[in-house]
């Protein structure tokens, strides 16, 4: 079982690791490179507590080989938490109360990151559409849904509640 | 995990000839999607994998009134297209946004019932295969491709590479049935394509999802609604035989008592809009 070097972009610096053939990202990422906050839930790609951004596009880091990332930008949690404080995304589940546990929350905030950065003012049909791939078992997802309206509306600098689209 | 090997080949040759040199224990691998989680819980211990994200069989492109869709497109980038809406809707309609950016259109093929709803809309369409293999390529209609559950026609060294949809003419409809309103599991899934001159129609594919061993044309129901007008009785009569020639099967989302009665409901509600003027192609 011959290790591989792989080579790719982690929240904005190079990394290269060694790994077992077809080693997860979500693996790699959590025992070797201590991102964790990308969580391990199904290993199913049915929960989404392991999402990150490939490129920008969120993605289901169990279902991914590392291999396959070479070369690419893989963005967790830690890459849109900022030195001090929080992510406007972050505030906003926070004073929204979107969550209860936290284990879904970094896929969950990484999903709003992909929305925003598509669609900076989804309506509530969007929203819950975009969160359908991420399970949540304690909210009851209304307060997670309020969190990302909260959060569009202040990345777009409107700060009002806006309709459907 | 019990892989020894795994490998990711930058061209389709590359892929042929790995496939040639292992043989049929080498497990190939599109999305991930479905293999990657049968891997990870130790359902599935291959020693040998091949990913073909990085063989370059992701071409999209409209082509002769129709389309060309490389066997690793993503089903993002299907429900994206403009060119056919009904492949937009079919993609929608599976999974979730993050499975969507991994999933492939040609993997959705091997994908065991209930899923595979974009290979529904796909039958409806006419879709061909191009299947690649140490003699050569040939294409097979999509419809002469599944031969029973999780079986095709894929011969030892082929590889999928891609699917073509012809320009056909007709008004479609999609419909997918599940129990939740997105990332669910077909109870049932129809995709219907009716072509008429004046009240009569002259051509008509049913297809079904959910429904039998693999998605499968209502062969049956085709026939009964061809030459006929489209109207209340002859959609209800038409539905009944597309019930009657299902083969459901009963899992966790439904059992096959209802899987029939939902083919009969929705292959109504799939003609009923088509008569009531259709969503385009």
């Amino acid at each position: 079982m011959a290790s591989v070097i792989v080579n790719f972009e982690l929240c904005g610096r190079d990394v290269e690791v060694l790994v077992q053939p077809m080693a997860t990202l979500q693996s790699v990422l959590r025992n070797q490179l201590g991102h964790t906050a990308t969580k391990e839930g199904c290993r199913q790609g049915g929960c989404g507590s392991c999402t990150v951004l490939v490129d920008g596009e969120p993605m289901l880091s169990c279902l991914l080989p590392v291999e396959d990332v070479a070369g690419r930008r893989v963005t967790t949690l830690e890459g849109i938490t900022p030195i001090d404080g929080l992510d406007p995304i972050q505030e906003a589940f926070l004073e929204s109360n979107g969550f209860q546990c936290g284990y879904c929350t970094p896929g969950m905030v990484m999903v709003t990151r992909a929305l925003l950065d598509h669609d900076p003012q989804p309506g509530r049909e969007a929203i819950v559409e975009a969160i359908s791939g991420n399970l949540c078992r304690c909210t009851g997802y209304q307060p997670i849904i309020d969190a990302i309206e909260k959060a569009a509306d202040r990345l777009s600098g409107s700060g009002e509640q806006t309709g459907e689209r | 995990m019990t892989v020894t090997d795994y490998f990711l080949p930058g061209s389709l040759s590359e892929a042929l000839d790995l496939l040639g040199a292992h043989g049929p224990s080498l497990m190939v691998m599109a999305g991930g999607t479905v293999a990657m989680p049968l891997v990870n819980d130790g359902i599935s211990l291959p020693g040998k994998v091949m990913g073909l994200r990085h063989a370059g069989l992701d071409d999209l492109r409209e082509e002769g009134g129709g389309l060309y869709i490389g066997a690793t497109v993503t089903l993002t980038r299907l429900l994206r297209q403009r060119a056919v809406p009904m492949l937009s809707e079919a993609a929608r309609s599976t999974a979730s946004w993050s499975v969507r950016n991994m999933a492939t259109v040609g993997g959705n093929l091997f994908t065991p019932p209930p899923g595979g709803d974009v290979a529904v809309a796909l039958l409806a369409l006419d879709a061909s295969v191009t299947l690649a293999g140490p003699a050569g390529t040939r294409v097979v209609p999509l419809g002469a491709f599944h031969t029973g559950f999780m079986t095709n026609v894929l011969q030892d060294g082929e590889l999928l590479t891609g699917l073509r949809v012809p320009a056909v003419a007709g008004d479609t409809a999609y419909l997918k049935f599940g129990r939740k309103a997105a990332n669910t599991p077909s109870v049932v899934t129809v995709a219907v394509r009716v072509a008429r001159r004046g009240d009569t129609v002259t051509d008509a594919r049913i297809a079904l999802g959910a429904a039998g061993p693999h998605p499968l044309r209502a062969g049956a129901a085709e026939r009964a609604l061809v030459g006929s007008t489209l109207g209340p009785e002859v959609i209800e009569a038409v539905a009944a035989v597309a019930a009657e020639e299902s083969q459901p099967f009963s899992d966790g989302v439904a059992s096959e008592w209802y899987r029939r009665r939902m083919v009969r409901l929705f292959v109504t509600r799939a003609l009923e809009r088509i008569r009531q003027g259709g969503e385009g192609r």
